[in-house]
């Protein structure tokens, strides 16, 4: 059998890992209620003088030497806490009084730190103060996609010539999660990057040129048009559906023209996407061949085409209706369906 | 005779003594890596989450579009503030696609009044087949909000009609009853922005018995102090934390609770939507996905986020805990019975090799052993094969393992998301630890037992839920 000696031996030792669970489990709770009392207290403290400065805007001695005084993780919680409700000078001079402190420095020394977790600190802290740094932008290019990507989101806030190269440039990125926090800040950044984007969508093609004109649709100025043209007639699908896209944003005519030629494509996520521009545009003069398109043998195209034709407003309803009587019951179908629909559903 | 029986007895324990020993010692020596595992990755996780600003997400046009499906089933009394909290969940693109599922009470009746819903014509894409679809409705003032009344088809089917309404790229599976965290959608959407390959999340799911919940959001954590309820919360806890958290780092993931699960919508679409045939669909689904990712190529990661984004009511009485213990043994059993043939194949890579086996001989077959093991004793003991003082050390070193197990897995919870503060709540959860293996375990053994050999009959059926309700009652 199974000898006693080993069990009991198995058993000390459990018996010993138990205490020691109990003990740090209990000793824990202990630890977190008092430093969270505490953490309360400092904070509480933290946040009186960083509000005075926010409101009043003028830094005074006493309050950043007291500031100075606090443990670093206080000072950080008590910066970021606030950094969220301020924007402009407000934001300026919180940066200025974190320098004071001393939570510039210390986030500038993690940015260079070589485990991934601490340069992601930094560049959360810089960011979130809106710290203008050469490092941060150099995290541009950090092995790790999440502190690309943080790194991206510090980049919204400083739109400079450089930086926006350097973001169009990560439009390619593999990581997903970069390549996200990099359309994000672009958008975030505003029509400042309409002319490099425009730029780079002349220039380019694929995965970076479709990721971009995401961000072009949702920007959707006229210098996009000839960029959106171009790429419209690539033989990538994806880019094809977002150039689409981003033609029924900019609404041109030359966007319009071609929008109605790619209601004719051989992918029918193209041919919904172009009815679907059509519709945003609310280009009355293509109602005809958007009601045509209620017959296409793909479900979306005609469910776009129908959506597209209610968008357009009375020319298109008037489509609509005509097709009731349509001998294609997936075409009356459809009509009846988008007829129905209450106002609210039907622009979404 | 009694002799003989007696020796007959002790050379079979003596025999089999070794194979329980090995047996034992693997199973342990596993739960250990998986606990060391859980740790590196929570750790990994934390300083990823650590200061992070989910605020950007959310004003974000170009997030992915979350369809989720909510499965309705005689929810009347619940229905209305469970939808207007999944509506006023914190995500920018979200679609709501409540499914009723042949609801014989007043469910499509109160979404119409409360919700300002006109009836369309029902048409749709039916990318999986199902039970016919009777009418669709859509909110004139919701207009995120989808209805489908359809003939009763169980929950799976519920779930196939909505991924035929779904726009988003991403469909959100769940059970009506699942309160979910206001940003949960934002915490389990993570893996997908971090990697290329993943085709589903999970999420922990923790129990909401004991706590208090207004407008369909948990609002204060408390630790139940009803038994089966407690000792659930330490399960679960358990479950989440440790088994699948630990499963990640290793990655092979096979489960997502069907209480609430993130999926890429074509991914399930092309692999045929959920299966109505077994009770165990939501473990089918994401084993099926796995397989399929070495088969055909294509998205084969299924991520768990171990903060905790959803709360469920668990079972407070015995029988209906069986029930439902019974039924989820019956699915385990029946979806590796239906992809046996990932069991050892190095096709499959780490899930056939490890995960597949490990869910085979520890999970499923756990009772049988375990069942075998106390009869083993019993004999042992009657026949004096056994000694009772040894029977002792054994059964005491193997609750010891069990609840030192548990014991790290709350500290893992409290070093990360500590929802649990108060001393009262701490000593609970220690207490529920402490007794989980004195009767409950037992009792657990025997409904997984009863699974199996139901399984081994042929038997589908889901059995009933009865819920108590939160606290205080959300019914409006």
């Amino acid at each position: 059998m199974i000898s006693r000696q080993l069990l009991n031996i198995v058993m000390l030792v459990e018996i010993g890992l138990l205490v020691l669970a109990v003990c740090l489990f209990f000793a824990h709770g202990l630890w977190l209620f008092f430093y969270e009392r505490r953490l309360a207290r400092l904070t509480e403290a933290a946040r009186d003088s960083l509000a005075h400065l926010a409101t009043r805007g003028t830094v005074n001695v006493e309050e950043i030497e007291a500031l100075r005084r606090l443990p670093h993780d206080v000072q950080v919680i008590a910066f970021l806490e606030i950094s969220r409700h301020l924007s402009g000078s407000g934001k300026e001079r919180l940066s200025f009084v974190a320098l004071q402190v001393g939570v510039v420095d210390r986030a500038r020394k993690l940015c260079e730190s070589r485990s991934w977790a601490r340069r992601l600190r930094g560049a959360r802290i810089l960011s979130r103060l809106d710290v203008v740094d050469p490092l941060v932008q150099r995290l541009l290019s950090d092995p790790h996609p999440a502190v690309r990507a943080q790194a991206a989101e510090w980049a919204a806030a400083q739109p400079s010539v450089a930086v926006i190269s350097a973001m169009l440039a990560l439009l390619a990125d593999p990581a997903t999660q970069a390549r996200f926090a990099v359309q994000n800040a672009l958008l975030r950044m505003g029509s400042v990057v309409a002319g490099p984007l425009a730029t780079f969508l002349e220039r380019n093609s694929g995965r970076a040129a479709e990721a971009g004109l995401r961000v072009a649709e949702s920007l959707a100025g006229p210098t996009f048009g000839q960029a959106g043209l171009r790429l419209s007639r690539t033989a990538d699908i994806g880019v094809r559906i977002a150039a689409a896209k981003l033609l029924g944003a900019v609404g041109d005519a030359a966007g319009a023209e071609r929008l109605i030629e790619l209601l004719d494509d051989s992918d029918s996520s193209v041919r919904a996407a172009a009815a679907q521009g059509l519709g945003r545009m609310q280009h009355w003069k293509a109602a005809s061949l958007l009601a045509h398109r209620l017959r296409d043998s793909a479900w979306r195209v005609r469910r776009a085409a129908g959506l597209a034709l209610r968008s357009i407003g009375a020319p298109g309803v008037l489509f609509l209706r005509r097709a009731l009587k349509e001998d294609d019951a997936f075409a009356a179908d459809m009509a009846q369906q988008v007829l129905d629909l209450p106002a609210a559903a039907a622009s979404v | 005779m009694s002799g003989v029986l007696q020796t007959g007895v002790s050379q079979i324990l003596l025999k089999g003594q070794f194979v329980v020993l090995l047996y034992f010692l693997a199973v342990n020596g596993w739960y250990l890596i998986l606990l060391l595992s859980s740790l590196l990755e929570l750790r990994r996780h934390m300083l990823l989450i650590a200061d992070e600003s989910r605020h950007l997400l959310l004003s974000s046009t170009l997030s992915p579009t979350i369809s989720i499906l909510a499965p309705a089933y005689n929810e009347e009394a619940t229905i209305d503030a469970s939808l207007r909290a999944l509506l006023a969940l914190q995500y920018p693109n979200l679609e709501v696609i409540v499914v009723s599922d042949g609801s014989k009470d007043r469910t499509v009746q109160v979404l119409v009044e409360r919700f300002d819903l006109v009836p369309v014509k029902t048409i749709y894409e039916q990318r999986i087949k199902t039970k016919p679809v009777r009418s669709l409705y859509r909110s004139s003032t919701y207009p995120s909000l989808v209805v489908v009344d359809k003939d009763n088809g169980g929950k799976a089917d519920a779930l196939n009609v909505g991924l035929s309404f779904a726009r988003g790229e991403l469909v959100c599976a769940m059970d009506a009853d699942t309160l979910i965290e206001a940003d949960g959608l934002q915490r389990m959407i993570r893996p997908f922005l971090y990697g290329t390959d993943v085709v589903a999340t999970g999420g922990t799911i923790r129990v909401v018995n004991g706590s208090e919940v207004k407008f369909g959001r948990v609002v204060k954590t408390s630790v139940p102090t009803n038994l089966l309820a407690g000792v659930q919360v330490v399960e679960y806890l358990r479950a989440f934390l440790f088994g699948r958290l630990g499963w990640n780092r290793l990655g092979g993931n096979i489960i997502i609770s069907g209480a609430f699960g993130l999926f890429q919508r074509d991914a399930v679409v092309n692999a045929g939507g959920y299966l109505h045939d077994t009770v165990g669909e939501d473990m089918e689904l994401v084993l099926r996905l796995k397989r399929l990712s070495y088969e055909r190529g294509g998205p084969g990661t299924i991520a768990f986020v171990p903060d905790p984004v959803a709360w469920t009511e668990v079972p407070e009485s015995a029988k209906v805990l069986g029930r439902q213990r019974d039924r989820w043994h019956r699915g385990l059993a029946d979806v590796l019975w239906r992809h046996r043939r990932m069991l050892f194949n190095p096709r499959y890579g780490v899930t056939g090799l490890f995960v597949f086996p490990y869910y085979a001989f520890v999970e499923l077959l756990a009772p049988v052993i375990e069942a075998a093991g106390l009869i083993a004793l019993a004999l042992g003991l009657a026949t004096g094969a056994v000694d009772w003082t040894f029977a002792g050390l054994f059964y005491l070193t193997a609750y010891g393992l069990g609840t030192a197990l548990t014991a790290f897995t709350l500290i893992l919870e409290d070093l990360s998301f500590h929802r649990y503060e108060t001393f009262r709540d701490r000593t609970l959860l220690f207490w529920w630890a402490l007794v989980e293996n004195l009767g409950y375990r037992q009792m657990t053994v025997y409904w997984r037992l009863r699974g199996l050999w139901k399984f081994l009959r042929g038997k589908k059926d889901w059995g009933s839920m009865e819920r108590k309700g939160f606290h205080p009652l959300t019914v409006s």
